[in-house]
């Protein structure tokens, strides 16, 4: 279909159009769209077209790319409104002191943290190094944005699996070694460059991220409460300055990249959708904008994120019930020749928007110009609720507020889902092989292997305030811990924990108990430091929204993070929706990433995972072990299908944990480790990992009806495991007793092995060294 | 003899785009009483200045540069970095160690000194090209990790006189490029030269004491050095990072083996350079 007739240069001093949508039919409206790159569906253009109808004029290209961008899945949420409306929002919001490009909450009677997650996954899909790059660099700006010095970054990242082969590729597709090397590559460039640590993430493999990986990004921030502030003008007059890197051609149309599924092609296509990230442009504008926020020359503050300055400008604007007006010639650009349009919606790195009093602008500018940092004056707040573009003295953007910003309202067209039923449930019978082959199995796969050559390659020490590391136990012997934890005051010992799951097997087998499953897994990791869950982030990745099943799955896994997460009164204080996570090919397991945040009361008391001292006690504590195997890690690696995913009890799960708080702030637990993936078996193999020493296990008095192989690799919720002093047996069982929670005396810590036994059999018999070689090479020997 | 009191201590704290441990090594001098402030290298070259931000060299009684990622370590780490201070502040810095002020290089910072032809400082204060280099790890990659340092200066170096020969320090490592390396025709002689002089301050050991490689040596530095001084003893750099060892609590082994009084490895060689400030000016 040929279109062209229906663009109509504008004026002749540069290049720009008006565009005949009176005229265009139906077809020829969406043909527009397609061509522009728009992403906009028929009854949004007939919206449109009936808007300018009643101004009587014609829409410029830039007005329409604007839309595009404005209105996109992207900006404002279209299709996930409803379920989140319904299960997700409104959960313990008296404790959110704001909700902006990142939440707010209260950290001690000075001080709030913030924080914010999201997603990058198609740029990263398409281009990993700069991909995820760009993605760390979004995410520090939202929490800049907010005032808050950035301290942490965390980084959950979800690929193929590593040794897929090569003739199982599909065309067009990257392989997960690259993408995975690519990924991590980019965060570490970016992240240890700018000087913000890296503290905790995950990552899992699973084929269903073969054709489209997952980024996820997460950042954490602290700042004075006088220090807030706002993405919002305060009054007319107010000047938009321009602050940070220059404007290119680079992430052109990303949000609406976002809103579709990948191609074979996308490769080409979309390769100008990725912006190009530049952390020593970013470095000094954290301590321009930190420094003009903290000398109060600021009014109002916001990143330029998915829509670039159409965005930006728009909704600074809009919060505040004004308008604004650029003037496109001001604002800096890396090249010459670029279109209105594509200044206006260009992406590109490293940019904030500053909202100045007139007479604060040269002190702002000069603070910039210290530290070497692009700024420019670009526009200003205006009373009148309108955005309006300028450039060469030509008005080429005229458009309504509530029209233009404030989006169509989609609570009425709801997208048709359906709840598939549940998967076979029933566990198929076989018969249990030798436990140590399985154990060494499961220590050796790539979900559960160590993650330490991830690890190590990102600063997780910079600003010296990470006082539980990632990697926890004997110098250079350490295991994974559950949680990280920050001091972030320098006169205050309370501490800051973060932790990030998934279980993406759970998840495609049952999306509601799988969401609660990452709820209790991300409490048990917090608890096991001694950090009081405080709040969620939830960054929802899923498949193609459109597809009435996917919907469901986002509605079934919505309804558990809504249930789990109002039982236990945390709120959700930030997230994202990544709709489309598919190909031609395949789609990803619904993939809700939980990230948690606790409060540690005093960081002194904190443990770790990692076993301490010969002859102390370990005990399992917490919920019966259950054959609940359907998702497990054991039925995976021995090729078995079926079972129920883990259920899980919230009002027990807060009793426990009460338990465990209380316990570690007694001093009676010296090391503790939740049990998640593996089981029992991989949790304790990993506590003596780090601890370098082994255990003497007897397994007779866990759930007495079970076999020994469920007994070991179940991953049953709301268990930990958890080693006490001789001399602390008794006011340790106290603790638990006290709080009704269940415990059972598993064994002692012992010479160098690990031996387990089951009903009078040596079930496990297995020296430390040689599981750890195993634990901890998987990856360095397929990554190199 | 004079003395200056520690709270008149005035140190710079050197930094440009790119640099990242400033906070925490700002923080350690001023935890122990001194008076450190921020300096960016423009407001020694007094650019973009106003009066009030202009500062001079001779303001202050040492100078630290602390790590990051000055101008991103493109081209080579530190390099960048070292062109801009030698090119109008090289006669200057040369005199501030010539009146054998304390200059401390940490990661970063060893880089740039190193560039800068301040270290290894055998014979002269500062070479006219650079006399050694820190080049990428052996694992070539960025690593950080914990490593275990052994204090084997004599009396020399200023950074470390409260620290008793032989101690074993615990210090984390972070970096992609900090294998120290000579030009082959002269690594014997310049060792034997850094020896002789006593300029040799740290090396990486293992838990047990002995030199070893990887990863308890992080990076292949020839000889496991990780720290030394020029042959003044007033010019010092080291890889591993002091200022995130300064208190128990930043230590990753801290949970196994208790907090005590909370006083970090890092800690002495902070003091030991206020130390040698109040005493010597």
């Amino acid at each position: 279909m040929n279109i062209d007739k229906l663009f109509n240069r504008k004026t002749d001093k540069f290049e720009c159009y008006e565009i005949d949508v009176f005229s265009a039919s139906d077809a020829e409206l969406v043909e527009i769209s397609n061509k522009m790159g728009l992403a906009l569906a028929l009854p949004e253009m007939k919206n449109i077209q009936s808007y300018f109808k009643n101004k009587n004029r014609l829409p410029t290209d830039i007005e329409l790319q604007a839309l595009g961008q404005a209105w996109s899945e992207h900006c404002c949420y279209k299709s996930s409104k409803i379920p989140l409306k319904k299960y997700v929002f409104g959960i313990a919001e008296d404790k959110i002191v704001a909700r902006e490009d990142a939440g707010i909450i209260d950290f001690d009677k000075d001080h709030y943290y913030c924080a914010a997650l999201e997603s990058h996954n198609h740029p990263s899909a398409v281009e990993p190094y700069g991909g995820a790059a760009t993605g760390v660099g979004g995410i520090v700006r939202d929490v800049l944005c907010m005032g808050a010095q950035p301290i942490a970054y965390i980084d959950p990242l979800f690929f193929g699996p590593l040794d897929l082969p090569q003739s199982e590729l599909p065309k067009g597709v990257k392989h997960p070694r690259f993408l995975f090397k690519g990924v991590v590559d980019g965060i570490r460039d970016y992240g240890n460059r700018i000087g913000i640590p890296t503290l905790s993430g995950q990552v899992y493999f699973h084929k269903g991220y073969t054709s489209n990986c997952l980024v996820n990004v997460g950042c954490i921030g602290i700042l004075k409460k006088e220090e807030l502030i706002h993405s919002w003008a305060k009054a007319p007059g107010n000047v938009y300055v321009y602050v940070g890197g220059k404007t290119g051609r680079d992430g052109i149309h990303g949000v609406t990249f976002a809103s579709a599924e990948l191609k074979d092609d996308s490769e080409k296509s979309s390769r100008s959708a990725v912006q190009v990230g530049d952390p020593i442009t970013k470095e000094p504008v954290i301590h321009a904008t930190l420094e003009c926020n903290r000398k109060g020359l600021l009014e109002g503050l916001k990143d330029f994120g998915g829509g670039g300055l159409s965005c930006v400008s728009g909704e600074l604007a809009y919060a505040a019930g004004f308008g604004a007006e650029i003037v496109l010639d001001d604002v800096p650009l890396k090249e010459e020749g670029l279109l209105p349009w594509e200044i206006w919606i260009s992406e590109s790195q490293e940019r904030m928007m500053f909202l100045v009093a007139p007479k604060n602008v040269n002190e702002v500018l000069h603070i910039c110009k210290q530290w070497d940092v692009t700024a420019a004056v670009v526009g200003q707040v205006i009373a009148e609720k309108i955005t309006r573009v300028i450039y060469k003295g030509v008005k080429i953007l005229e458009m309504d507020m509530d029209f233009f910003t404030g989006g169509p309202v989609y609570d009425t067209c709801q997208r048709p889902f359906v709840i598939s039923t549940q998967k076979e449930n029933i566990d198929p019978k076989f018969d249990m092989q030798n436990l140590n082959d399985i154990l060494k199995k499961l220590l050796g796969s790539f979900n559960i292997a160590s993650k330490e050559w991830v690890i190590r390659q990102y600063d997780h020490e910079v600003r010296g305030n990470t006082v539980i590391k990632p990697l926890q136990g004997k110098i250079n012997f350490e295991c994974n811990g559950d949680a990280t934890v920050l001091k972030p005051l320098e006169e205050s010992f309370r501490g800051l924990a973060v932790t990030a799951n998934i279980n993406p097997r759970f998840m495609e087998r049952d999306p509601y108990w799988g969401a609660c499953s990452a709820i209790d897994e991300t409490c048990r990791n917090l608890v096991s430091v001694g950090a009081i869950p405080d709040s969620l982030l939830d960054c929802l990745n899923f498949g193609n929204p459109e597809k009435p099943e996917k919907m469901g799955e986002f509605y079934e896994a919505c309804r558990g993070l809504g249930d789990a997460a109002r039982e236990l009164n945390l709120p959700y204080m930030s997230g994202n929706v990544s709709l489309y996570n598919e190909s031609v090919k395949t789609s990803v397991p619904p993939t809700p990433q939980i990230m948690g945040i606790g409060i540690v009361p005093d960081i002194r008391k904190c443990v770790t995972s990692d076993f301490k001292k010969q002859s102390n006690y370990i005990y399992l504590v917490g919920k019966e072990t259950d054959k609940e195997m359907g998702g497990s890690e054991y039925y995976n690696v021995i090729k078995v299908d079926g079972g129920v995913v883990p259920k899980t009890d919230i009002n027990i799960l807060k009793n426990y944990m009460k338990a465990i708080l209380m316990a570690i702030d007694k001093k009676q637990i010296v090391s503790c480790h939740d049990i998640s993936e593996g089981g029992l078996g991989v949790c304790i193999s990993e506590m003596c990992i780090g601890g370098d020493i082994g255990a003497q296990i007897n397994l007779s008095n866990v759930s007495k009806n079970l076999r020994s192989d469920f007994k070991l690799f179940s991953e049953s919720n709301t268990r930990w495991v958890v080693e006490v002093e001789k001399e602390k047996q008794k006011n340790f069982e106290k603790t638990l007793k006290e709080n009704k929670t269940p415990f059972v005396k598993i064994g002692e810590i012992k010479s160098d092995k690990i031996v387990i036994e089951d009903n009078g059999k040596k079930i496990i018999d297995q020296k430390i060294s040689n599981l750890r070689d195993i634990w901890k090479n998987t990856i360095w020997n397929i990554m190199g | 003899m004079k003395s200056v009191k520690k709270s008149d201590v005035k140190i710079a704290v050197l930094r440009i785009e790119g640099t990242n441990c400033e906070q925490e090594s700002l923080d350690a001098f001023k935890r122990l009483g001194a008076n450190p402030e921020f300096v960016h290298l423009k407001q020694l070259l007094h650019l973009d200045c106003t009066k009030n931000e202009k500062r001079d060299i001779f303001n202050y009684q040492c100078i630290m540069i602390p790590g990051g990622f000055s101008a991103g370590d493109y081209i080579r780490a530190g390099a960048i970095f070292a062109a801009r201070i030698k090119s109008k502040l090289g006669k200057d810095l040369e005199e501030f160690v010539k009146q054998e002020y304390p200059v401390l290089g940490v990661c970063n910072g060893f880089q740039v000194l190193t560039e800068l032809g301040l270290l290894p400082g055998i014979k002269e204060i500062m070479t006219s090209v650079p006399d050694a280099c820190l080049y990428i790890n052996d694992s070539n990659r960025y690593e950080c990790r914990p490593t275990f340092l052994k204090h084997e200066n004599n009396i020399k170096c200023i950074f470390t006189r409260k620290i008793p020969k032989d101690d074993i320090l615990l210090i984390p490592s972070a970096h992609a490029e900090g294998k120290l390396l000579f030009t082959l025709d002269k690594q014997e002689e310049y060792l034997k030269k850094l020896e002789e002089n006593d300029q040799i301050v740290f090396r990486y050991i293992n838990k047990n004491g002995e030199y070893t490689g990887y990863p308890w040596n992080p990076n292949g530095s020839i000889s496991n050095l990780a720290g030394i001084c020029n042959y003044i003893g007033n010019v010092f750099g080291m890889m591993p990072h002091p200022e995130r060892s300064f208190y128990r609590h930043q230590h990753p082994n801290w949970v196994q083996n208790g907090l005590d009084n909370n006083i970090g490895d890092g800690i002495a060689i902070f003091e030991s350079a206020l130390d040698y400030i109040c005493k010597r000016f």
